[in-house]
């Protein structure tokens, strides 16, 4: 079922791109009611739009229909993220979000896969730890960029994801008491995720009861990028060279890929 | 043989079109990303010919010539034209940073952030124009 809303949701993103004819920066599509292709219970749903009306980085919505979807279309702009994020010194890669929709059915896979903490690392506006607290698992969204971190606090009056002003790589994530926690890592393998997620992993594997943690990779196959020798959409030499192993990988949309052919692979792995 | 005249003709005009792109640059106050673009791409080109060509001439006029091209790489481009396109790029990136941070952005209508997003693009293109130029510095500095 969670495949099946993945895959909608791409055929959902690949109709609006051929309809859509403003001039935002960035857009992205929820649909506005349960049906039968998108079998989200109304609840959860208005979470999710609730999420993009109070968030500042979206500007103006409208309702449209997508395909057979009535949907509400947001318009946004995130320039002035990027103007302080890049002027992080440690920051590994500007602010760019996954889709809200996308974040919530990245975070239906993580909790089918039994998972009961996500942790959003380089966690933009928060949206993946939003996402998983609908989904009344435990969440934790780390972040570096204070003015991301300050639009985090505005959005989790309601379901406090638990914002964190942070590099992840000097984190101490042994103050929150993890059972089996998984990791989503912000940033594709060239753009600097690599490097993010290797300081986060050494730091995990430093504590012993979290060895079967999961990790979810964005990754990319747009030629844009050097590709791997070991391919998983950029993060095979990491995952091999770290022992871990791809568990599934599922294609979901995201602000960066609105006008590629492609959607961003997630790949979920865990340790061998 | 064949091949080294069609080198050295490719060399004679290419080293034209530098010259005349090089004496344009002298009487402009401002240089637009695509101007700049195009100068160093056929500095590079220029200068590749030349490796090439030095290889494979005995001529003495197109040694010459090399040589006088080379001279006017190094003198006007490398030492007066570059470091001035760096130095222009890195303060008009500065100034446009400082201008997009102070705007207020909660109070805009939808056509004045759209609007405000072409100078985001301006910024982003002039920040990678200026790497573009910072990696041809390091080149220089290698040779």
């Amino acid at each position: 079922m969670i495949e099946n809303l993945a895959k909608n949701l791409v055929e959902l993103k690949n109709e609006f791109v051929k309809s859509y004819e403003g001039k935002s920066q960035i857009q992205e599509v929820i649909p506005k009611s349960n049906s039968e292709l998108f079998q989200v219970t109304d609840a959860h749903l208005e979470l999710l739009h609730e999420f993009a009306t109070k968030n500042p980085i979206y500007y103006n919505f409208f309702e449209k229909k997508v395909g057979s979807i009535d949907c509400i279309v947001y318009e946004g702009d995130i320039n002035r993220f990027w103007l302080n994020s890049i002027q992080h010194v440690s920051s590994k890669a500007p602010f760019s979000p996954t889709w809200i929709m996308s974040g919530y059915i990245a975070t239906l896979f993580a909790k089918e896969l039994g998972y009961s903490e996500v942790i959003d690392i380089g966690s933009g506006d928060g949206r993946i730890a939003f996402c998983a607290k609908i989904l009344d698992m435990e969440s934790y969204s780390i972040e570096i960029d204070e003015m991301l971190v300050e639009l985090q606090k505005l959005l989790s009056n309601k379901l406090d994801f638990h914002p964190y002003c942070s590099d992840a790589v000097k984190f101490d994530y042994c103050s929150l008491n993890f059972k089996h926690p998984i990791f989503f890592i912000g940033g594709l393998a060239q753009m600097g995720g690599a490097d993010l997620a290797e300081g986060v992993l050494q730091k995990i594997n430093s504590i012993s009861h979290l060895n079967n943690s999961g990790w979810v990779f964005a990754g990319t196959y747009s030629q844009k990028y050097a590709p791997d020798p070991k391919n998983k959409a950029g993060w095979g030499t990491f995952i091999e060279k770290n022992n871990l192993k791809a568990i599934q990988t599922v294609s979901l949309p995201t602000v960066w890929t609105f006008h590629e052919p492609e959607s961003t692979p997630y790949i979920f792995s865990q340790s061998i | 043989m064949d091949s080294d005249i069609d080198i050295s003709q490719m060399f004679y005009s290419e080293s034209l079109k530098l010259q005349n792109l090089i004496e344009a640059i002298n009487t402009k106050t401002d240089m637009n990303v695509r101007e700049i673009t195009d100068t160093y791409y056929q500095v590079i080109n220029v200068s590749s010919i030349a490796a090439m060509l030095k290889q494979h001439t005995e001529s003495e006029e197109i040694l010459n010539k090399i040589q006088e091209t080379e001279k006017m790489i190094s003198e006007r481009f490398n030492s007066s034209i570059h470091p001035e396109i760096l130095t222009r790029l890195s303060l008009s990136i500065q100034e446009m940073t400082k201008t997009l941070q102070s705007e207020n952005f909660t109070e805009k209508s939808k056509e004045q952030i759209e609007y405000d997003a072409k100078l985001f693009e301006d910024l982003r293109q002039k920040m990678s124009t200026r790497e573009f130029v910072q990696q041809y510095e390091i080149g220089i500095s290698h040779d």
